[in-house]
């Protein structure tokens, strides 16, 4: 009987497998663990010749490739512009960027906020004493401070847990690149013409009863949109403009304070939370499930016949398909009984340019950016992204910017005692959470599970909870 | 005669034989070079658990003793501060996580138990279908296939103010069970749709395994069961159940799991809301992690999902304990 000789070794025993065959096989295992490995590895030291620029949004990348293509024609310098969004997206890049080394040279940031975080945590440079007067000179002169480290900031930045925690006095994280201010109606002129509305209203009250005509012409569509799935949006863009008209600066700051006496809880408190509440009968129904641009896109289907945001809500509204002339724009009206009878929204720097800290093309970045604060650059730049440039564009900038962006300017307009800063927030507990802090507004309005007196009461003990974890 | 390659035909004398040299062979310094070779099959995967799974375990557990926002250059070290706070101390973070504990019990017990209660009758009345048995059974199977971040925002429409189901309500006659702000926007209905949408993804599993376990079941049992006198009913609650009860305890521990960690759901339909009337842990880890505004609570993010975790062993443990006791 011949003895058999298996091709295959039977089950349970193992042969070794032929030399050339193990060779292979360890070939493969060792690229694989190679690319293993490569994988962890960061991008440094092969990145692009181009200075890279992120953006987190969406409306300023053509505006900014345009400039780029530009920039690149004079100077030979590639600039490479890419978008993350929505914004927490854009955060979380930009912090794992943070910890592999493989940031952008150029961010575009929020501004006064953000840049100091990212100070902080010596991502961006300092680049105080670094741009001189005939570039700062630039921009608008509410905003030429933009992106330093002021004496409030500074002292908000004090506590262990504050955002900005180890920002040194006086450094300057960013550059203003585009302004605007929240606490802009944009209301559907169509729907205001079906309703009799001829004009914008002057006051609070008007405004309650121009409401009160467009949902009476139509319930389901005529009233108010806002992105209440973002809690503090009612008090950041209504709450606290209407506090500080009706109050005035003093008392508006008060409310944040630690003195029972006139604090939100108190009976002025009380007063702007029933001037607020006077909105519930009108919200879009639904308003607070939906995130800010869901809002902004339900007033631009014709959901809503008012629409509150900021003034960059325009360029979505119109990336929605609204006409500029589809739209009236204006400032949050003042009550008629209150302290500030002319709100004034002040412009504020909403996003700057910040330069990072290991940046291998620091002076072609530099460059970038001067490039993009010139005034014919900036005035490219905001008519294509329906946006306000920081760069003072001068007599002509009604003429550059169209009619809707210069009458969102008109709102600017005030004396510093009837102008509402949104970002001076030195009086508030330096890690207040605003979401947190708006979240007992919507349970007041549109939700009416709690009354102004009640809602005033929650607020004062979150605030007192923020001030004793301050101290 | 034995054929050429067939082992099995071989005498087991002789497959012994021609194993045994082969061994030999491979003694003095084959079998160094087999475990060299074999470690090096299994160093990828090694690697890629020592990158992704011990070093971000043990980062993590290293976080939630410390407070940092995920840029600052170092950590500083707070001890069990992070742990103390989130349970009882700290004025702002320990009311919100109280609040979230509580929406997130009732999920923990009314998602395990709708799911049961909707997947097994599902299955036991599946499992008697005679036509169009493997069609019923894929559209059943449809949500956890289809599940994902599109779903949800479907659901997010549908549950809208204009969205299908009031239409649906209103065409049908049910207006006044309308919901004008939505159901995800109603304080009273939006923690309970949130629970109805998550039953939803967790039904199509518990069915196929209660499925396959009602396959399992000896025919004969529930025969004898019939001839002894037992209806249909009495049957499926004193034999079927009680024989179910191993995927039962898989069921509940499945659910109980998504129940207490998953967050994505909430995140997407109702980000907590509205107000705060649907967070959950899950949400609230992930918010104080990733939607800070850049505080430094990412070792708040991380204590808390060490305590998520550690609830979910002692669940695990219980129910283990349960399915032993019951088997």
């Amino acid at each position: 009987m011949p003895t058999s000789r298996p091709l295959s070794p039977s089950p349970g025993r193992s042969s070794p497998p032929p030399r050339r065959a193990r060779l292979a096989a360890l070939g493969l295992a060792a690229a694989l663990s190679a690319s293993v490995l490569s994988g962890c590895g960061g991008a440094s030291g092969a990145g692009p010749a181009a200075v890279t620029m992120w953006t987190f949004k969406q409306s300023h990348v053509a505006g900014l490739r345009a400039a780029a293509a530009e920039f690149g024609r004079r100077t030979g310098i590639e600039v490479r512009i890419q978008a993350y969004t929505p914004d927490d997206a854009y955060t979380i890049k930009v912090q794992s960027s943070a910890i592999t080394g493989d940031l952008p040279d150029v961010f575009e940031v929020h501004s006064d906020g953000e840049d100091f975080v990212y100070g902080a945590a010596g991502i961006v440079q300092d680049l105080r004493g670094r741009i001189p007067a005939s570039w700062n000179d630039r921009f608008n002169p509410a905003v030429r401070r933009s992106g330093t480290v002021t004496q409030d900031k500074y002292e908000q930045s004090l506590p262990p847990t504050s955002t900005s925690h180890g920002v040194p006095k006086g450094a300057r994280y960013s550059l203003p690149f585009t302004i605007g201010t929240f606490g802009i109606v944009y209301a559907n002129k169509a729907k205001l013409a079906a309703a009799g509305i001829t004009r914008p209203p002057a006051t609070w009250e008007e405004f309650i009863a121009d409401l009160r005509k467009t949902t009476a012409k139509e319930p389901r569509t005529g009233g108010l949109s806002l992105g209440l799935k973002v809690p503090s949006t009612g008090l950041n863009w209504i709450g606290q403009p209407l506090a500080f008209a009706q109050l005035g600066r003093g008392g508006y700051e008060a409310l944040y304070g630690r003195e029972k006496s006139a604090d939100w809880g108190s009976p002025k408190g009380t007063e702007v939370l029933e001037a607020y509440d006077r909105l519930t009968p009108y919200w879009m129904p639904g308003t607070q499930s939906l995130t800010i641009d869901d809002a902004d896109q339900a007033f631009a289907q014709g959901k809503s016949a008012f629409d509150i945001g900021g003034t960059f809500t325009l360029a979505f509204l119109q990336e929605a398909g609204m006409k500029a002339d589809d739209i009236l724009a204006f400032g949050l009206p003042a009550p008629r009984k209150g302290a500030v009878k002319d709100l004034a929204l002040g412009p504020i720097a909403l996003t700057g340019l910040a330069l990072s800290g290991a940046s291998p093309r620091e002076d072609e970045a530099r460059r970038w950016m001067r490039y993009l604060s010139e005034p014919d650059v900036a005035a490219r730049f905001s008519k294509a992204a329906s946006d306000l440039s920081a760069t003072e564009l001068g007599a002509e900038s009604a003429d550059v910017l169209g009619p809707n962006l210069a009458r969102l300017m008109e709102t600017f307009r005030g004396t510093p005692e009837n102008t509402y800063n949104p970002y001076d927030t030195s009086f508030r507990p330096p890690t207040l959470d605003m979401d947190e802090a708006g979240a007992p507004l919507i349970d007041m309005s549109p939700l009416r599970q709690t009354g102004p007196a009640k809602t005033g009461l929650r607020l004062r003990k979150l605030i007192d909870s923020y001030w004793q974890e301050a101290r | 005669m034995t054929a050429l390659g067939t082992p099995s035909a071989a005498a087991p004398g002789t497959v012994g034989a021609a194993a045994r040299p082969s061994r030999r062979r491979a003694a003095p310094g084959g079998r160094g070079r087999e475990a060299v070779t074999g470690c090096l099959f299994v160093a990828p995967a090694l690697l890629l658990f020592a990158v992704m799974g011990l070093y971000t375990v043990g980062y993590g557990f290293l976080l939630g003793f410390a407070r940092w926002n995920g840029f600052a250059p170092h950590w500083d070290w707070v001890g069990l501060d992070n742990y103390a706070d989130l349970l009882w101390r700290d004025p702002v973070y320990a009311p919100r996580v109280r609040e979230a504990a509580v929406n997130t019990l009732s999920v923990m017990v009314a998602v395990p138990v709708l799911t049961v209660a909707v997947s097994f009758p599902l299955a036991v009345a599946l499992s008697r279908v005679r036509r169009a048995q493997a069609v019923l059974r894929s559209v059943y199977f449809l949500p956890y296939v289809t599940s994902g971040i599109a779903v949800f925002y479907a659901w997010q429409y549908i549950l809208q103010p204009d969205g299908a189901v009031n239409y649906l309500l209103g065409v049908l006659g049910l207006g006044s069970l309308q919901e004008p702000q939505g159901f995800l926007g109603d304080p009273a209905t939006a923690l309970p749709t949130m629970i109805v949408v998550t039953v939803w993804t967790e039904v199509p599993v518990a069915m196929l395994l209660y499925l396959t376990g009602l396959q399992t079941i000896d025919r004969g049992l529930t025969e004898a069961a019939a001839l002894d006198g037992a209806g249909w009913w009495r049957i499926q609650a004193s034999v079927v159940w009680p024989l179910l009860r191993p995927i039962t305890a898989i069921v509940v521990l499945l659910t109980l799991r998504s129940a207490l960690h998953g967050f994505q759901t909430f995140l997407i339909m109702t980000n907590g809301g509205p107000g705060t009337h649907t967070n959950v842990l899950g949400l609230e880890a992930y918010r104080l992690a990733f939607l800070a505004k850049f505080a430094p609570t990412l070792g708040l993010a991380s204590a808390l999902g060490w305590m998520l975790f550690a609830v979910a062993i002692v669940l695990a443990l219980i129910n283990l304990r349960a399915l032993r006791s019951r088997v």
